[in-house]
């Protein structure tokens, strides 16, 4: 999906004590990848999971005493919305250039700690792929960054 | 007894609709109503927003069911739970390996069965296998050959 045209949105209104579940809601809502588009307004491109996944954060909203309202809607201002996608994938891209990183520095390291990195960062790339609504071009050298690091391990193994 | 959930079955749907099957109520008529409002008279929904068969306490809906009909004894059943908990949040809680690969499978029989009901034939069969593997495991502590 190169631009979504319709989006979930999540509004929902926590009490700001205690803090606890209002925290954990937000946690969930950025592990989602969720665009912030204003105070306690988060939006999703739509698609039966993403429905999904807001329908119960707003469940878990309502009980912790919030209240939380879900809407289908289509943008009316293509500019504005590219911002948006914009800024969510920069977000996401970030994520995966910080694994390529992690992946690049992790060669130097002994087999031991190149195979416990294979595999934390397969699990990263696994997460941040779930909130990458955009195919963002990085992923795909932060996918062959960490298969290069699996790579040199079997590599390294053999010898 | 009819027992209602949305349509597009998925994971955590179609374990319910086994563990109701299989534990509770062998004759379970289900239905896939559009909205809580056209849930028919009688039924008992889950999975659905508004439930008390859904998601509580950050568990997912088959937790909650375990908890409700009191099978939190079985200790497969509760492994069970976790995996159907990764697959469904994916918000690794527990370390459940076998949850990724559910997940994508039930994902694709919905992309190709004809109906719920089509699809939860095929995942009653998938969970019984599931369950079973999952009992000899805990019994042998280690996975059946």
């Amino acid at each position: 999906m190169s631009q979504a045209d319709d989006w979930v949105l999540l509004a929902y209104r926590l009490p700001r004590v205690p803090s606890t579940p209002r925290s954990a809601v937000w946690r969930k809502l950025k592990r989602l990848g969720v665009a912030q588009l204003g105070d306690g307004l988060v939006a999703l491109p739509a698609d039966p999971r993403t429905r999904e996944q807001l329908e119960w954060v707003a469940e878990e909203v309502a009980d912790h005493g919030g209240e939380a309202t879900l809407w289908l809607g289509r943008p009316l201002d293509p500019t504005a919305i590219s911002v948006v996608v914009g800024r969510m994938t920069a977000a996401v891209a970030a994520e995966y250039d910080a694994v390529a990183a992690e992946a690049a520095a992790a060669r130097t390291a002994d087999a031991v700690a190149r195979r416990r990195a294979v595999a934390r960062l397969r699990r990263e790339l696994h997460r941040v792929q779930g909130r990458d609504f955009f195919t963002c071009p990085q992923r795909e050298a932060a996918r062959r960054a960490v298969e290069h690091l699996a790579t040199a391990d079997t590599a390294g193994a053999r010898t | 007894m009819k027992w209602a959930t949305r349509p597009g079955v998925h994971v955590d749907r179609a374990a319910c609709a086994w563990l109701i099957r299989r534990f509770i109520d062998p004759g379970a008529e289900f239905v896939f109503p559009a909205g809580p409002a056209a849930i028919p008279p009688g039924a008992t929904p889950f999975d659905m927003r508004g439930a008390a068969l859904g998601h509580h306490q950050g568990r997912c809906s088959f937790e909650t069911a375990l908890e409700a009909f009191g099978l939190t004894a079985d200790p497969a059943l509760e492994e069970i739970g976790r995996i159907v908990h990764e697959a469904d949040l994916a918000d690794e809680r527990y370390d459940a390996p076998a949850a990724p690969g559910l997940d994508v499978l039930v994902r694709g029989l919905t992309l190709t069965s004809e109906s719920d009901h089509d699809t939860l034939a095929i995942t009653d069969r998938l969970f019984d296998g599931l369950y079973e593997h999952t009992r000899r495991q805990l019994m042998t502590g280690r996975p059946p050959a």
